[in-house]
């Protein structure tokens, strides 16, 4: 999976969970400003790694401030299967 | 352990099971109070070291102390709505009324600490008092006794690491005083943080699906208590969690990773339990169902 695919997985499944439209959303947006609270995240995270069959520790996951640093972390996490 | 009972059927199987976990609910309560009783009281005004009690408090910190206090106000409505949601379990019940005692002395220690130091005077704190109280009352933010238990483990060590990270901070300045009183906090939250975790556990074994869902129902719409109620709520926060260094890492790794660790809950079987809530409000909401 690339990253545009990868960002692309990201926006659905932030959209299925939040239940509204991400708009003005890249990979540099922080994901705090989203509104996406630290629970928000941890349950995005919990639905990316179920779809992509990949696990993600969770002191990886407290140190995530960006979408990018999110994607970085499951594209590594891809790469290393 | 069987319990069936011949003869009884559904209804007596359930008043069983039901009657098993009263029993378990009410040995927690005896097992938390018997340990405060031995190793944690203390006296607000007896066992602080009022006597070095410095006037130079800087504003940030008396504003988190009256933050404290202003969400402690609603104290009584915390216990009397406490109260309604867990009955009929005896050990919840006897271990709420004894939280409210325990809570009382958190506020009352704060507000001296506040006056005595002349960071705030008597008329400011009757202002604050009728800011909160007149026209507002706190309403719980779930249901059940069960959603409410997990609410309040979750709150309660969050308190906790709140706590710690102001009496490392009054140290650092010198106030003694300060310190003294929330480090005497700190232990009971962690104290509530222990039996409500207690109760988790023996939930869990009695409904381990239906302690999940709720589980993943209290995350998805936690919010800290009294958070519409106080005045300049945001921009208090705002306030402790720069002095306190809270920011979203630490609510996941010391507030929620290690309550779920400690009731033997993953974060994978969290998210489990979201997505069939998910699955369920939009089967609930689509034309078909």
């Amino acid at each position: 999976m690339n990253n545009e695919e990868l960002f692309a997985l990201f926006r659905e499944v932030v959209q299925s969970i939040e239940k509204r439209p991400l708009e003005d959303v890249t990979p540099d947006s922080v994901i705090a400003d989203l509104g996406i609270d630290s629970l928000g995240m941890m349950e995005i995270v919990g639905e990316l790694e179920s779809r992509l069959d990949v696990m993600i520790p969770d002191d990886q996951l407290v140190k995530l401030r960006t979408v990018a640093d999110l994607l970085g972390v499951v594209q590594k996490r891809l790469e290393a299967r | 352990m069987s319990t069936r009972v011949e003869g009884r059927g559904a209804e007596g199987e359930r008043d069983l099971a039901d009657t098993r976990l009263s029993l378990r609910l009410y040995e927690e309560y005896k097992t938390f109070f018997a340990r405060a009783e031995r190793e944690r009281r203390w006296n607000p005004f007896d066992d602080v070291p009022w006597d070095q009690i410095r006037k130079d408090v800087p504003e940030d910190l008396a504003l988190c102390a009256e933050t404290f206090c202003a969400v402690e106000a609603y104290l009584p409505d915390y216990v009397s709505e406490g109260l309604a949601v867990v009955r009929p379990y005896m050990g919840q019940l006897w271990f709420q009324a004894n939280w409210g005692y325990e809570e009382s002395k958190h506020a009352l220690s704060l507000q001296e600490f506040l006056l005595r130091s002349g960071a705030r005077t008597d008329e400011q704190m009757i202002d604050l008092q009728h800011r909160l109280w007149v026209g507002k009352k706190w309403t719980p933010l779930f249901r059940t006794g069960r959603q409410m238990t997990i609410y309040g483990a979750i709150q309660e060590q969050a308190t906790f690491v709140f706590y710690c990270r102001q009496r490392e901070r009054a140290k650092a300045l010198g106030h003694e005083t300060l310190r003294v009183i929330y480090d005497f906090i700190a232990r009971d939250e962690i104290a509530h943080t222990h039996f409500y975790e207690g109760v988790i556990r023996v939930l869990l074994e009695e409904d381990r699906e239906g302690t999940l869902a709720d589980f993943a129902l209290v995350s998805r719409d936690f919010k800290m208590p009294a958070f519409d109620l106080v005045p300049d709520y945001d921009q208090r926060v705002m306030v402790m969690r720069d002095l306190a260094n809270m920011d979203r890492d630490v609510f996941l790794q010391k507030v929620y990773f290690p309550v779920l660790k400690r009731v033997g809950v993953t974060r994978a079987e969290i998210v489990s339990a979201m997505r069939k809530a998910r699955d369920a409000e939009q089967g609930e909401s689509s034309p078909a169902a």
